[in-house]
C-alpha cells in the first residue's frame, strides 16, 4: 500500500505545528490506511486544516486587546522613544497629507454644486469642443445632457483707477441653471440680458471681499474689463468656477458679436449615463470637426469625463512632472522615517532582550511575541498619523494662505483640503508604514534566542540596525544630491546674462481700446506719451516696445517665401536698442523717421542671421516674415544685426528673433509697453509714470507695471519654488537620517558600556575610545554614501526636465552633498562618542 | 438558562466524545459522526471545533504515547468535562421544552 502524500504531510506539519500536527497526521494516516488510499482525499483533509487555520475566527485570536493595551503601556513607560518615533512618522506623513490633498484636488475633487457627480466636462484633447455659434445650433437638440458653454481667459479689471489681473469665464446664460448655482447677493445674468446698456457680470465671493470690501453696494456698479460690465451678482462663497485650478474671479456672458471657442460643462439628463453622453457628444463633435476641416483646434478627439479634479486641461499637464518628482521624494522621506522607527523598535527589542528571553523560556509563543511588536508598531503609526494629519493640515492652511501672493495665477487657486479620500489614503499609508517598520523588529524579537538573550550583546540585531542606517544614509544622500542639483540649476540660470540691461528700468504695459480703422489715433497717443515720459524729471529716456521680457511674439521668418521657420519678434521704437543696452553688432539700427508703406526695415539677431543665411553677409538681404501655416509672407529688408539676448526665459536656448519698427508696422498698435530708464531707483518713478499715463494717456488701460529687474527675477520664481520645495523635503530627510545614525551609534555605545569600561580600565585613553565610536559612525556613513552615489547616478536622470540645461551629473552638486553628509554624520556620532569617554570604568563594570 | 450556547455541530462532537468514552480520539470521533449523523466531516473542521470546545472548558484533551501503529504518531484523546456534560444537557433541555406538546 502506498504512503500518504509526503508534501501534504509536510504542509500539515508546518501549518498546524507541534504535537497537534502529530495527532492530526496520525488520524489521517490511520483513516488513509483504513480506506485503502486516496491521495486526493488526503490532500483535501490537509487543506481543510489550512482553511481553518487561516479562517477569520482564527485570525481574530483572543488576546488581541491585550496586545494593544500592553503596547500602549510599554509606550507610556518610555514616552521619549515613542515620541521620537511618532514625530519621525508625523513629519513624513504630514508631507503625505499635503501631497495627497493636492492629488485629491488634481484628480478627484468635485465642483461644490448640487449632485456634482452628474456633472460632466466635454472638451477635446489639445483643443476646444466647438465655437459659440455651433453650440447655439446644437444645444437644444442634446438629449443626454443639459449643456452650458464656457471659455476661460484672463483679463485686467479696472475698478476706481486701480487695475488688476482677473481670471475670467465667459459662459452661456444657462450656466447657472446647469450647475444649479445660486448667488451670495444679486442674481446671475439672464438669457435676454443683451438688450440694453452694459452686459452683466457676476463676480466671485473672493473678489467681492478683497476688492469691494464685501459691500452690497457693488451690485449695479460698472467695472471695466476689455469693455464695461455691470455687476449683477456675487457667486456663492465656495464656488470658484469650472476651470480649476484656476480660481475664477468674474463670469460674463458669451457675447454674440465676437467669435469664441468654447468647451462644455454639462449635467447628465435624468436617466442618462456617462456612456450615453459620450456617444451623443462624440457624434456632435465629429460633425463640428467635419464642418471645420481647416481649424486645428477642432480636430482633437472628443473627451467626455466626469467633472472631477482639475477641469482646465493644462493644469494636469503642467503639474504632472513636479507631482511625479514630489511623490518620489515624499515616498523616499517616508521610507527613511519608517527605517528610523524600525531602528528604534530594534533597539527597544535589544534592550528588552532579556525580558523576551525570559518570556520565551516560560512558554510565550513566537506568534504571540510577533503580534505584540506589530501591535506596538500600529499604535506608533496611529499616533504618528494623527500628528501627521495635524501637521499636514497646518501646512495646507499655510500654503493656501501664502499661494494667492504667488506671481502665477496657476498656483493661486490650489486647495489643500482634507476629505475622506485623503483620510483613506493616509490610513492606508499608515498601515503600510506600520507593517514595513514593525516586521523586521517583530521577526527579530520573536526569534528563539534563549541562550544569547540572557547574555550580552546581540550581534545580529546591531548588524541589522547598521544596514538600515546605511539605507537611510543612501536615500537621504540621493535627496540631498537632488536638492543640490536644483540649487545649482538655480545658480546656473541666475548667472545667465539676459543680454539686455535690467537695472534702472521701469515698464508699464498699456493697451488702447479698439478704434476700428482709426489706427493713427492710437499711434499718436503712444508717441505723445513716450515723449512726455522723457520729459519727466529724473527720467533719462523712454521707449515703446510691444513686449517686455518675458513676453514674446511667436511667428515665422524665412530666407525665401517657402522656407518659413519659427521665429520670435518684437515691435519697437528706434531708440529701444540704445535704452535696453542691446548693441547692434553689424549694419545700423532702425531709422527714427516715420514711414508707412514700402518694404519695412528689419533687425535680426545673431542666431537668426546664422541660421537663415549661414556664412553670408545678411545686410540688405530680403527676409520673409509671418509666413506660418501657409499664410502669405511679407517681405522685409535686413538693415542690422542685434546681439543675441534672452527673450522668453533665462533658461531658453538661443532663439531666432527679429525686430521691426513701430513707426513702420502698426501690428502691435493697440498694445505697448512703455519702458523708461531712470536716474535712481526705478521704483520711485512708478507713481509719476502711472500718473502721467492716467493724465495724458486718454483711455489707455494700464496692465501690470514693474521693474525689469523684477520681471527677470519673477521668471526665476518657478525654479526657486521647486528648489526650495525639494530643499525642504531634502532637509527633512537629512534630519531623519541623522537621527537614525545618531540612534545607531548611541545605542551601540550604550550596549558596549561594559566593553568601553574594560578598555579604559586597561589603559585606553579617551581619544582612542572616541575614535572607536566615531569610526563606527563613519563606517556606516561611508558605505551609505557610496551606495547613495550609485543610487543617485540612476535617479538623477528623472531630474533632467528641472535642471535648465545643467548636467544631472554636475560634479559640484555630487561632491558638496557627499561632504555635507559626512559632516552631518560626524556630528551625529560625535555626541555619543563624547559620552563614551565619560564612562567611569567602575560604573561600567557594574553596568547591567 | 445555560451561559454557554452550543452550536449544532458542537453538540454532535460532544455527543460523539461522550459516546466513545475512553476511545475518543480523532478517527473514531469522525467515524461516529459520519455513521450516526450521516455527515461528512473534514479533519480541519473537527479539530477546530475540538480546540474551541477545549478553550471553553467543555472538553479536556491529552496526548497518548506514540505506538508503532499509524506511522508512529501519537493520538490526542478527548473526554468531556463536567461543564461539557452540563452544556449538553441544558441544550437538550431547551429542545425538549420547545418540542413539548408538539406532534409532527
Amino acid at each position: 500500500m502506498s504512503d500518504p502524500p509526503k508534501l501534504a504531510e509536510w504542509l500539515l506539519r508546518r501549518l498546524v505545528g507541534g504535537r497537534d500536527a502529530d495527532a492530526v497526521a496520525g488520524d489521517l494516516r490511520e483513516t488513509f490506511e483504513a480506506r485503502g488510499g486516496g491521495r486526493l482525499w488526503y490532500w483535501g483533509q490537509a487543506l481543510s486544516c489550512a482553511a481553518v487555520r487561516f479562517s477569520l475566527y482564527r485570525r481574530s485570536l483572543p488576546g488581541i486587546g491585550t496586545d494593544f493595551s500592553r503596547a500602549v503601556r510599554r509606550i507610556r513607560r518610555n514616552p521619549g522613544y515613542a515620541l521620537t518615533a511618532m514625530l519621525c512618522l508625523a513629519l513624513a506623513l504630514g508631507v503625505h497629507t499635503t501631497l495627497f490633498s493636492f492629488l485629491d484636488s488634481l484628480y478627484f475633487r468635485r465642483l461644490p454644486v448640487p449632485e456634482a457627480d452628474r456633472i460632466v466636462q466635454i472638451d477635446r484633447k489639445y483643443g476646444d469642443f466647438c465655437n459659440w455659434r455651433g453650440f447655439l445650433g446644437f444645444r437644444d437638440g442634446l438629449r443626454s445632457v443639459q449643456a452650458a458653454a464656457k471659455e476661460r481667459s484672463g483679463d485686467y479689471m479696472e475698478v476706481d483707477h486701480t487695475t488688476f489681473f482677473v481670471n475670467l469665464e465667459r459662459v452661456s446664460a444657462n450656466y447657472p441653471q446647469v450647475l444649479r448655482l445660486g448667488t451670495t447677493i444679486g442674481a446671475w445674468f439672464r438669457a435676454d440680458a443683451n438688450s440694453m446698456g452694459d452686459p452683466e457680470a457676476v463676480i466671485s465671493y473672493r473678489l467681492w471681499q478683497t476688492r469691494f470690501g464685501g459691500d452690497p453696494g457693488v451690485l449695479g456698479k460698472h467695472v471695466r474689463l476689455t469693455s464695461y460690465f455691470r455687476v449683477a451678482g456675487v457667486a456663492p462663497r465656495e464656488f470658484t468656477g469650472s476651470s480649476s485650478p484656476m480660481r475664477i474671479d468674474v463670469w460674463v456672458p458669451l457675447s454674440a458679436s465676437t467669435p469664441h471657442d468654447v468647451d462644455l460643462i454639462a449635467r447628465l439628463a435624468p436617466g442618462a449615463t456617462l456612456m450615453n453622453a459620450a456617444a451623443e457628444l462624440g457624434v456632435v463633435g465629429e460633425r463640428v470637426r467635419a464642418a471645420y476641416p481647416g481649424v486645428p483646434l477642432f480636430q482633437g478627439a472628443v473627451q467626455v469625463q466626469p467633472a472631477s479634479g482639475f477641469l482646465w486641461q493644462g493644469g494636469r499637464e503642467i503639474f504632472m512632472p513636479i507631482v511625479k518628482l514630489l511623490s518620489t521624494v515624499a515616498g523616499a522621506v517616508l521610507l527613511i522615517a519608517c527605517v528610523n522607527v524600525a531602528n528604534l523598535l530594534l533597539s527597544r527589542a535589544a534592550v528588552r532582550r532579556r525580558e523576551i528571553a525570559i518570556r520565551q523560556s516560560l512558554g510565550a509563543s513566537r506568534p504571540r511575541l510577533f503580534r505584540e511588536t506589530l501591535a506596538e508598531g500600529l499604535v506608533l503609526a496611529a499616533g504618528g498619523l494623527l500628528l501627521g494629519v495635524l501637521f499636514g493640515y497646518g501646512t495646507g492652511r499655510a500654503l493656501e494662505w501664502a499661494l494667492p501672493g504667488v506671481p502665477f495665477v496657476l498656483y493661486q487657486g490650489l486647495r489643500f483640503g482634507i476629505d475622506w479620500r485623503v483620510a483613506l489614503f493616509l490610513a492606508l499609508a499608515g498601515i503600510v508604514c506600520a507593517i514595513l517598520f514593525s516586521l523586521p523588529p517583530a521577526f527579530a524579537s520573536s526569534r528563539k534566542n534563549l541562550n544569547s538573550g540572557m547574555k550580552g550583546h546581540d550581534v545580529r540585531n546591531s548588524r541589522q540596525r547598521e544596514i538600515y542606517s546605511v539605507v537611510q544614509v543612501a536615500l537621504s544622500l540621493t535627496l540631498l544630491i537632488t536638492t543640490g542639483l536644483l540649487v545649482r540649476a538655480l545658480q546656473h540660470v541666475q548667472s545667465v546674462d539676459p543680454g539686455f540691461a535690467i537695472d534702472h528700468r521701469l515698464y508699464v504695459n498699456l493697451s488702447a481700446p479698439d478704434r476700428g480703422s482709426d489706427k493713427q489715433a492710437n499711434t499718436l497717443l503712444f508717441s505723445n506719451l513716450v515723449q512726455q515720459a522723457r520729459e519727466l524729471p529724473g527720467v533719462e529716456d523712454a521707449t515703446l516696445a510691444w513686449g517686455v521680457f518675458p513676453m514674446v511674439g511667436v511667428t515665422c521668418a524665412g530666407a525665401s517665401r517657402q522656407t518659413a521657420k519659427k521665429a520670435l519678434t518684437n515691435t519697437v521704437d528706434p531708440n529701444y536698442f540704445d535704452l535696453m543696452g542691446i548693441p547692434i553688432v553689424r549694419g545700423h539700427g532702425l531709422s527714427p523717421a516715420e514711414s508707412s508703406g514700402g518694404i519695412p526695415d528689419v533687425i535680426v539677431n545673431q542666431t537668426m542671421a546664422r541660421t537663415l543665411w549661414p556664412g553670408e553677409d545678411v545686410i540688405g538681404k530680403t527676409v520673409w516674415l509671418e509666413g506660418c501655416d501657409g499664410d502669405v509672407p511679407k517681405a522685409g529688408t535686413v538693415i542690422g544685426v542685434a546681439r543675441d539676448a534672452k527673450y522668453g526665459a533665462l533658461s531658453e536656448e538661443p532663439q531666432a528673433f527679429y525686430y521691426v519698427s513701430r513707426r513702420q508696422d502698426s501690428g502691435g498698435n493697440g498694445f505697448f509697453s512703455l519702458i523708461v530708464r531712470t536716474a535712481g531707483d526705478p521704483r520711485q518713478w512708478t507713481k509719476p509714470v502711472l500718473d502721467l499715463v492716467q493724465r495724458r494717456g486718454g483711455d489707455l488701460r494700464i496692465y501690470d507695471n514693474g521693474t525689469l529687474e523684477n520681471a527677470v527675477a519673477l521668471s526665476l520664481w518657478e525654479v526657486k519654488w521647486q528648489a526650495s520645495l525639494l530643499g525642504a523635503l531634502g532637509l527633512l530627510a537629512i534630519v531623519l537620517a541623522a537621527i537614525g545614525v545618531y540612534g545607531v551609534v548611541a545605542c551601540s555605545v550604550a550596549q558596549r558600556t561594559r566593553e568601553i569600561g574594560v578598555r579604559m580600565a586597561l589603559g585606553a585613553v579617551p581619544l582612542d575610545v572616541q575614535w572607536m565610536v566615531l569610526a563606527h559612525g563613519l563606517r556606516i556613513t561611508a558605505i551609505g554614501v557610496t551606495a547613495g552615489l550609485f543610487l543617485s547616478a540612476f535617479t538623477v536622470r528623472l531630474l533632467r526636465g528641472f535642471l535648465y540645461g545643467l548636467s544631472p551629473f554636475d560634479p559640484i552638486a555630487f561632491a558638496a552633498a557627499s561632504l555635507a553628509w559626512i559632516a552631518i554624520a560626524m556630528l551625529a556620532s560625535w555626541y555619543p562618542a563624547r559620552r563614551a569617554t565619560r564612562v567611569d570604568p567602575m560604573t561600567a563594570l557594574n553596568y547591567e | 438558562m445555560s451561559a454557554i450556547y452550543l452550536g449544532e455541530f458542537e453538540q454532535l462532537v460532544l455527543l460523539a466524545v461522550l459516546r466513545l468514552g475512553e476511545k475518543a480520539y480523532g478517527v473514531p470521533i469522525r467515524a461516529e459522526i459520519e455513521n450516526r449523523a450521516g455527515r461528512k466531516v473534514t479533519v480541519g473542521a473537527l479539530y477546530a471545533t475540538l480546540d474551541r470546545l477545549e478553550s471553553k472548558g467543555l472538553v479536556h484533551s491529552w496526548f497518548a504515547d506514540a505506538t508503532a501503529q499509524r506511522g508512529g504518531r501519537s493520538k490526542r484523546y478527548f473526554k468531556l468535562l463536567p461543564a461539557g456534560v452540563e452544556a449538553l444537557s441544558s441544550s437538550r433541555a431547551v429542545f425538549d421544552r420547545m418540542w413539548e406538546g408538539l406532534n409532527v
